[in-house]
């Protein structure tokens, strides 16, 4: 019999990423006795879904699941966790990898106990960019409430100040070593999962839908932020302009995606998204009305299909067939009118809404900077697996866009191929 | 009772957008950004997203009859716009192009019009019935044709008489025009009837007397270009096409006066050049002229935008009259016999080509836009 734990054969698992699906990697390779190396560039684990509201299928809060996944993390022994952590270098083959990591200083060891004495004494700010910049966070600060790690983080930029000083002098248990510097470590492993995900895209890029220019257009993951508890405004969806509670939003699909001046494919998750967050608008105000602009409403499955159906009897959702293409701005309201042909009944709509929300696609990470490893990518970034290789695996939203189930299952699978790797060394 | 529609899908039709440059048009995912893209098209049915699916099922009697394809002034936007790539300002385009040939007669005449092979036959046709005609009165005496022409003075009417020109040059001019009625009356019946099908206008009955004075509304628009310059993608259009459109304007002016003086003043050219006449035929020419590679220039620039043989048939024309007809007047200031006579020739074949072929081709749509426009405006569609 073998003895409980113990890997079935030598070598350990990189995972690149700590997003949901970096998380699920990690896990299913070490609970079944691999030793496992996480990797993720932030100071705390949890990527996108961190930021969400509410997230599929369930319509949980995302402290659902990655609470979860950060306790079996705690408790794996098998598992190394580095944040603020970048992989500089790899070289080798299946089976045999050497992996430069570069690790960025925190500032804050792991005596920090999260009592926020050095926010408090911080006197610099900065855009929260966990928020998409809607509000401003203190240079010493914790990424978010349910950070895992859970320690505070030093800006880099107030090293050297008076600002960051002061942060020392406030802390009660000698968690902040300012001369804490960055340093590489190398690692040897048998194969390695990227779990690089996606970023929102760049909205500002879309000239005709008014991001950047007019305060009341937000993109969806804004909105995310803005119906989270832990958000900007503590969950109240306000338009940006006036905090007003909004009486009427426009939904703008497709922003960015299923187009060859941007994103050329479907982003998969939008069309879910602003029903979902049609419904965080209509449950914070009974007489609000939502107006989703979509080519196609794409909800696969019949999970999805019930939801739409669910949000489509709201005799105050309008669903529009007709993309925005225009947008404008009244100068004293600020109120957003958005123009469509509603493709249906030939007719041009000019909507004025409150507050319109662009729901911009996925582009993967990997469009918008080079990986230092031999990996295959299609023309849009995301990373194509080569199976009959072997070794290196993408996961999650690096490889397509999905949702969370489908990541997870994709991840799940993963796992099993990076096992694979290490077993037949 | 359920209403039943059959759509029956010309593919030949579809076919033939696609050769004259609409071949991106599958492409279309009905999205509908054209439509909000395009500043000059209305709310009510707007244009040109309905044309687009028309398009792609092969609804030719619908399309060729659809005043909106009229109204679009080709600048691009909708195509810098869309997400497919599926061009519907080229498909557009093509679409005018094959209704052109759809209500002009003869057709035959109209496909020769758009292939670029029958070009040197099409341009054989004025040199066949010039020298043809002139030989013909010769054998009556009528010594209107003359292959060695001398004297101390270079004149072209001691080449080819004016007369001999204006009498095949007039009758053409109005069998064009000929042309253009018998194809225009079943054109408006049919944008009507189309308007009314679409509910683009609520006038079901068609009021003539209303039609006609909204021309008087039309025309101020434009000779202004107040439709182009609504275009953001491809304004730079609207200068050289007021050129072109101004030049012939001053260039018809300056042949009537002439013809005025040649054939009730009995005045005998060459003119002085510092006849006010003089002065208006060389602005005008020189307008043409650099209003023709303005056009050539905005073409070429535009990689990502379609152009075909229907295009460059025009393109080529204005620069042909503009060029021979200056360069005409220059070799024979210059003294230079021989070069004047034959770029004179050639001049004349353009003219007479410009005339006899215009309601076949692209500038056809001098006629049907203008025609288009004002029943958009009679029809009061917002």
């Amino acid at each position: 019999m073998t003895e409980e734990k113990s890997a079935p054969a030598s070598g350990s698992i990189l995972v690149v990423g700590g997003g949901i699906s970096g998380l699920t990697t990690t896990l299913e390779a070490a609970e079944v006795g691999y030793e496992v190396f996480l990797v993720e560039n932030n100071p705390s684990l949890g990527g996108r879904v961190a930021q969400l509201n509410q997230y599929f299928p369930k319509l949980c809060p995302p402290t659902c699941g990655l609470e979860i996944n950060f306790r079996r993390i705690k408790d794996n022994p098998n598992i190394k966790v580095f944040t603020l952590a970048e992989v500089e270098k790899v070289d080798g083959s299946p089976g045999n990898y050497n992996v430069r990591i570069k690790l960025s200083p925190r500032y804050v060891n792991e005596n920090c106990t999260c009592c926020d004495e050095c926010a408090k004494a911080c006197d610099t700010e900065r855009p929260n960019a966990f928020n998409f910049g809607m509000d401003q966070q203190k240079a010493a600060y914790l990424p978010h409430e349910m950070a895992f790690p859970a320690r505070y983080v030093l800006a880099p930029e107030i090293i050297g100040t008076d600002a960051a000083q002061k942060c020392k002098d406030a802390c009660p248990y000698d968690a902040i070593d300012l001369d804490m510097a960055a340093k590489t470590i190398d690692l040897n492993v048998g194969a390695i999962v990227w779990a690089t995900g996606w970023e929102p895209y760049d909205a500002t890029k879309m000239d005709n839908l008014g991001f950047g220019q007019y305060e009341n257009i937000i993109t969806n993951m804004m909105m995310e932020r803005l119906a989270a508890p832990n958000g900007p405004t503590q969950g109240k969806v306000f338009r940006p302009s006036d905090d007003k509670e909004p009486e009427s939003v426009a939904f703008v699909q497709c922003a960015g995606s299923r187009d060859e001046n941007h994103l050329p494919y479907c982003s998969y998750i939008c069309c879910m998204a602003s029903l979902k967050q049609a419904t965080y608008v209509r449950e914070r105000y009974p007489d609000a009305k939502i107006y989703i602009f979509y080519i196609d409403i794409r909800s696969p499955g019949q999970r999805y299909e019930n939801f739409y159906k669910k949000v489509k009897e709201d005799e105050n959702v309008f669903l529009i067939k007709g993309k925005v293409a225009e947008v404008s701005q009244d100068p004293a309201t600020k109120n957003v009118t958005v123009v469509a042909e509603n493709a249906v009944t030939g007719e041009k709509i000019h909507q004025e809404v409150e507050m319109a929300v662009l729901a911009t696609g996925m582009q993967p990470t990997a469009a918008n900077t080079t990986l230092p490893a031999d990996l295959k990518f299609n023309t849009d970034g995301f990373m194509m697996n080569d199976f009959a290789k072997g070794g290196m695996f993408a996961a999650g939203c690096a490889t397509k866009p999905a949702d969370v189930v489908s990541s997870n299952q994709n991840a799940t699978g993963m796992a099993l191929k990076a096992i694979q790797t290490l077993v037949r060394r | 009772m359920s209403v039943k529609h059959m759509v029956e899908p010309d593919v030949g039709f579809i076919n033939e957008v696609a050769s004259l440059g609409g071949g991106d048009l599958k492409k279309c995912f009905q999205c509908a950004t054209c439509s909000v893209a395009c500043a000059i098209s209305p709310d009510t049915k707007p244009f040109p997203r309905k044309e687009m699916i028309a398009a792609s099922w092969g609804l030719k009697d619908r399309l060729v009859a659809d005043a909106d394809i009229w109204l679009c002034h080709n600048c691009g936007d909708c195509t810098t716009r869309c997400p497919r790539g599926a061009k519907p300002a080229e498909v557009l385009a093509a679409i005018r192009a094959y209704a052109v040939n759809e209500y002009s007669t003869p057709k035959g005449l109209a496909k020769a019009v758009a292939n670029p092979k029958m070009l040197p036959v099409l341009l054989a046709v004025p040199a066949a019935i010039f020298i043809g005609l002139g030989l013909i009165l010769k054998m009556f005496g009528i010594d209107w044709l003359n292959f060695a022409p001398h004297g101390d003075v270079i004149w072209q009417s001691h080449f080819i008489n004016n007369y001999l020109v204006d009498i095949i040059m007039v009758p053409t001019f109005f069998a064009a025009i000929g042309i253009f009625g018998l194809g225009l009356k079943r054109f408006v019946m049919d944008i009507h009837a189309n308007a009314v099908a679409e509910g683009k206008t609520d006038k079901t009955e068609f009021e003539p007397m209303e039609f006609v004075k909204a021309i008087g509304r039309v025309v101020p628009k434009i000779i202004k270009h107040q439709q182009f310059d609504q275009c953001t993608e491809n304004r730079a259009r609207s200068t050289a096409h007021m050129m072109v459109l101004f030049s012939f304007i001053g260039l018809f002016i300056v042949t009537n006066c002439f013809f005025v003086a040649e054939w009730i003043l009995h005045i005998e050219g060459p003119y002085s050049q510092l006849s006010p006449v003089k002065w208006l035929g060389n602005i005008s020419g020189v307008a043409l002229i650099i209003g023709g590679f303005l056009l050539l220039k905005n073409r070429l620039a535009k990689t990502d935008r379609g152009s075909s043989y229907w295009d460059w048939y025009l393109i080529g024309l204005v620069l042909g009259l503009g060029l021979t007809g200056m360069a005409t007047q220059m070799a024979r200031l210059g003294g230079l016999a021989g070069p004047t006579y034959v770029i004179y020739f050639v001049h004349l074949l353009l003219i007479w080509a410009l005339f006899a072929y215009t309601p076949f081709s692209k500038l056809g749509h001098l006629v049907y836009r203008t025609v288009a426009m004002t029943y958009n405006e009679y029809s009061g569609r917002k």
